[in-house]
């Protein structure tokens, strides 16, 4: 099998949902010698993104999209171990949560494993989350971009305070900021002046791809 | 300074120019339906702005739920539209549709003697009129013989009202109508943001109070009795309705811990109602911040902890509240089910009133069979004929286990059906009637709304340590749940396949629950020490909680 194959290969057991093909193919390209990281990106990660893809034209619903992590993830653990090390070069890093106030993060969740699964690195400081945790954090962290969710109407408006404390540290742009979740539109989101919205799981990795490009 | 008028109305609003139309409607005492308060998700506020006038007029986003053809023919969602210029605007009255709303207004019950709260005594000269030992005042001559009361189930979506003569338990007269709230904000969470400030509170407070007092009016006048002779009312509702009927601000409900900020099980005066002086309104125990007195006057009226054996207590809505009794041991819980069981979200959807699709059925032949409010012809689809159509559609194979239109071509399913199939805006979708589809984004709604009351469900099970073939019975209680059929809530697994010949629809418990607090005081006393025996599983805290949800999208 030539590497392009492998990778065509890897990418359509990611997106069949088949875990135990793609941990075989994973086998199989360390075996061949075929380079770990390409195999990641060309091949896995690939075949994450076409599943995005189909979870935005409403063919996968979120149990699909799940599965297809889960083959993905299984690959990345036989892969991992080897790549070499000045391959992995410095991953985006992203710190996620949801908004004080809202306990309810299947949501983010689902955008952070979206997001893994792309190659960022996420930091997921969990849910009630007031918003100067989120810049506090991101500054710890040497993070580039902020993530908030939000599911109930009454706690989205707690969403514009991390705008506040953006600005108040004179990070306003520096850490690009985006929210999602049900009750958020785009316009709320042009409202509150965050840097972007997204309607869903697939839909934020391409920000998060736009806004730290 | 911009003038708008609105022509149906006949009524102008006359706003700072980039004021909304619906901030417009609202100063003008124009009613135009804003179910989501005007975040612009709900695209139920659309309005058709008169010809030329749309340039002066600056739309935001939202236009997503607006089809070509509606923004070709000037319709802009109010919400999110900014005005500039003189306009005219046609916002259609949507009291005509509201009157056919189909609200059920009775509920199971159970024996129980009268023993009032209200009590009276004439002296030989004047009535004196007791709640419990407490003195509340007096009426000239003998009025002993003329004691009524009141159950008030405010729903979400609809108020209904009952004139009970509390001396023989007698109903006299009852009255329905929608929550006018809801005109404001649709469920629950808006109307709890929309009245976080003082001047909402009194909006949502005074409408809702004008709204019972319409009702009170309407009954005693159908009764022929004076509404000076009603002296109490039990107001049973889910726990932010109640706060918002009582004045109180329901704020920290919206933010967790979801704290209540008032307890039930008490009685306040009821100075706001136009019934006696000194009348009282009842509060049935608040059991969580999500399941309400609606809900522990359920439990009441199905006596629930009397039950052997297994019983399982749904009320169905936007929130899925729920109770688990097991020999006794009572747990509740309540999940977000979503609007998508009133129709809203929902490509075609509405809610129950004249033209809805309310049942829908394929024969053995593939021949459907649908049944629409008002017999005319179908112009949308609401809760009930939604989960029909789903489920059928699952039944037949239309749809498969993943949620997902099985193609003509691929599948097996009758050829009648494949027929229905047919392609909106590029997409595939099931043609339910003529210009009623249900599409692919409709039927993933429904898997997030089922999926979250059937994860409920497994949580209540596991907190009780129960299987589902364990269940005995299965209640389903409220009037949206009235309209349900059992064989669509297993074909779509909002119950699970074992509650099948379990299911029984108990009707508006929270309103028959209602009338027993109001004749019988020791059930008050009862259920407030059972209130607070009643374990409440709070879901979102909940390890594993997760893949329960998860695991229930599929059908």
């Amino acid at each position: 099998m030539t590497k392009d194959e492998m990778y065509q290969k890897l990418a359509d057991a990611v997106v069949d949902m088949d875990e135990d093909l793609v941990r075989e193919l994973s086998e199989q390209a360390v075996a061949e010698g075929i380079d770990a990281f390409e195999a990641i990106d060309a091949g896995l990660s690939a075949g994450m993104e076409r599943a995005g893809k189909l979870f935005e034209e409403e063919e996968y619903f979120v149990p699909e999209l799940l599965m297809c992590a889960d083959a993905m993830n299984a690959g990345v653990e036989i892969l991992k171990p080897h790549i070499q090390s000045a391959q992995t070069g410095q991953k985006h890093k992203i710190v996620i949560g949801v908004i004080e106030g809202d306990t309810h993060d299947i949501g983010k969740n689902l955008v952070k494993l979206m997001l893994e699964t792309s190659g960022f690195e996420v930091i997921d400081l969990g849910r009630d989350v007031p918003a100067r945790n989120f810049v506090e954090e991101a500054v710890a962290q040497g993070a580039e971009m902020i993530m908030v969710s939000s599911l109930m109407t009454t706690t989205m408006d707690a969403m514009a305070d991390v705008v506040t404390e953006l600005d108040a540290r004179g990070l306003r742009g520096k850490i690009k900021y985006a929210v999602g979740g049900g009750p958020v539109s785009q316009g709320f989101a042009d409202k509150i002046g965050a840097d972007g919205y997204s309607k869903n799981a697939a839909d934020a990795v391409r920000l998060c791809q736009r806004l730290l490009k | 300074m911009v003038q708008i008028y609105f022509r149906a109305q006949d009524k102008t609003a006359s706003v700072p120019e980039g004021t909304t139309i619906l901030e417009a409607a609202r100063r003008a005492g124009v009613i135009v339906e804003s179910p989501c308060n005007g975040i612009g998700t709900c695209g139920k506020c659309r309005v058709k702005v008169c010809g030329s006038d749309r340039e002066k007029l600056v739309c935001e986003e939202g236009r997503h739920h607006l089809s070509e053809e509606e923004v070709r023919a000037g319709y802009v969602l109010s919400c999110q539209t900014k005005v500039y210029g003189d306009i005219e605007v046609d916002a259609a009255s949507t009291a005509a549709q509201n009157k056919s709303l189909k609200i059920l207004s009775d509920g199971q019950s159970f024996a129980y003697a009268i023993k009032n709260h209200i009590t009276k005594r004439f002296d030989g000269e004047k009535t004196l009129v007791y709640g419990g030992d407490t003195l509340l005042g007096e009426e000239p001559g003998d009025t002993t013989n003329a004691v009524y009361g009141l159950s008030v189930d405010i729903g979400t979506t609809t108020v209904v009202t009952a004139l009970i003569d509390m001396l023989t338990g007698e109903e006299l007269a009852s009255a329905s109508a929608l929550n006018p709230q809801s005109l404001h904000a649709q469920d629950v969470l808006t109307r709890i943001k929309f009245a976080s400030d003082p001047e909402g509170l009194r909006i949502m407070y005074d409408g809702i109070t004008e709204e019972i007092n319409r009702m009170i009016a309407y009954t005693a006048a159908r009764a022929g009795i004076r509404t000076e002779n009603i002296y109490e009312a039990v107001y049973s509702g889910n726990t932010t309705m109640i706060h918002l009927a009582t004045n109180v601000d329901p704020s920290s409900l919206g933010r967790y811990p979801y704290t209540p900020q008032i307890t039930g099980g008490n009685e306040i005066p009821a100075k706001m109602l136009h019934i006696s002086p000194f009348g009282l309104i009842y509060l049935p125990p608040i059991i969580s911040s999500y399941v309400g007195p609606d809900i522990t006057s359920g439990v009441l009226a199905s006596q629930l902890e009397k039950k052997k054996g297994t019983t399982l207590f749904i009320d169905i809505g936007t929130n899925g509240e729920m109770v688990i009794a097991k020999d006794g041991s009572l747990s509740a819980t309540s999940t977000a089910a979503g609007p998508a069981f009133e129709g809203m979200n929902i490509t075609c959807g509405m809610r129950a009133g004249r033209g809805a699709l309310e049942l829908f059925e394929v024969g053995d032949d593939g021949g459907i069979r649908t049944h629409t409010i008002g017999d005319t012809a179908a112009t949308g689809i609401c809760g009930s004929g939604l989960l029909d159509i789903v489920g059928e559609l699952v039944r037949t194979g239309v749809i498969g286990a993943n949620g997902k239109f099985v193609t003509p071509e691929k599948g097996s399913y009758p050829e009648n059906l494949k027929k229905h199939m047919v392609l909106l805006e590029g997409k595939p979708a099931f043609q339910a009637a003529d210009g009623v589809y249900l599409t692919q984004k409709d039927i993933r709604q429904v898997q997030l709304a089922k999926g979250a009351v059937r994860a409920g469900i497994e949580a209540l099970l596991l907190s009780q340590n129960v299987r589902a073939e364990d269940v005995d019975l299965v209640e389903i209680a409220g009037s949206f749940g009235y309209h349900l059929r059992a064989k669509s809530l297993i074909h779509i697994g909002l119950l699970p396949r074992e509650f099948e010949g379990k299911v029984d629809f108990v009707g508006n418990t929270s309103k028959s629950g209602g009338k027993a607090f109001l004749l019988n005081t020791d059930l008050r006393r009862h259920m407030e020490t059972l209130a607070g025996k009643i374990e409440g599983v709070e879901l979102s805290n909940r390890e594993g909680f997760d893949k329960l949800f998860l695991s229930a999208l599929s059908f």
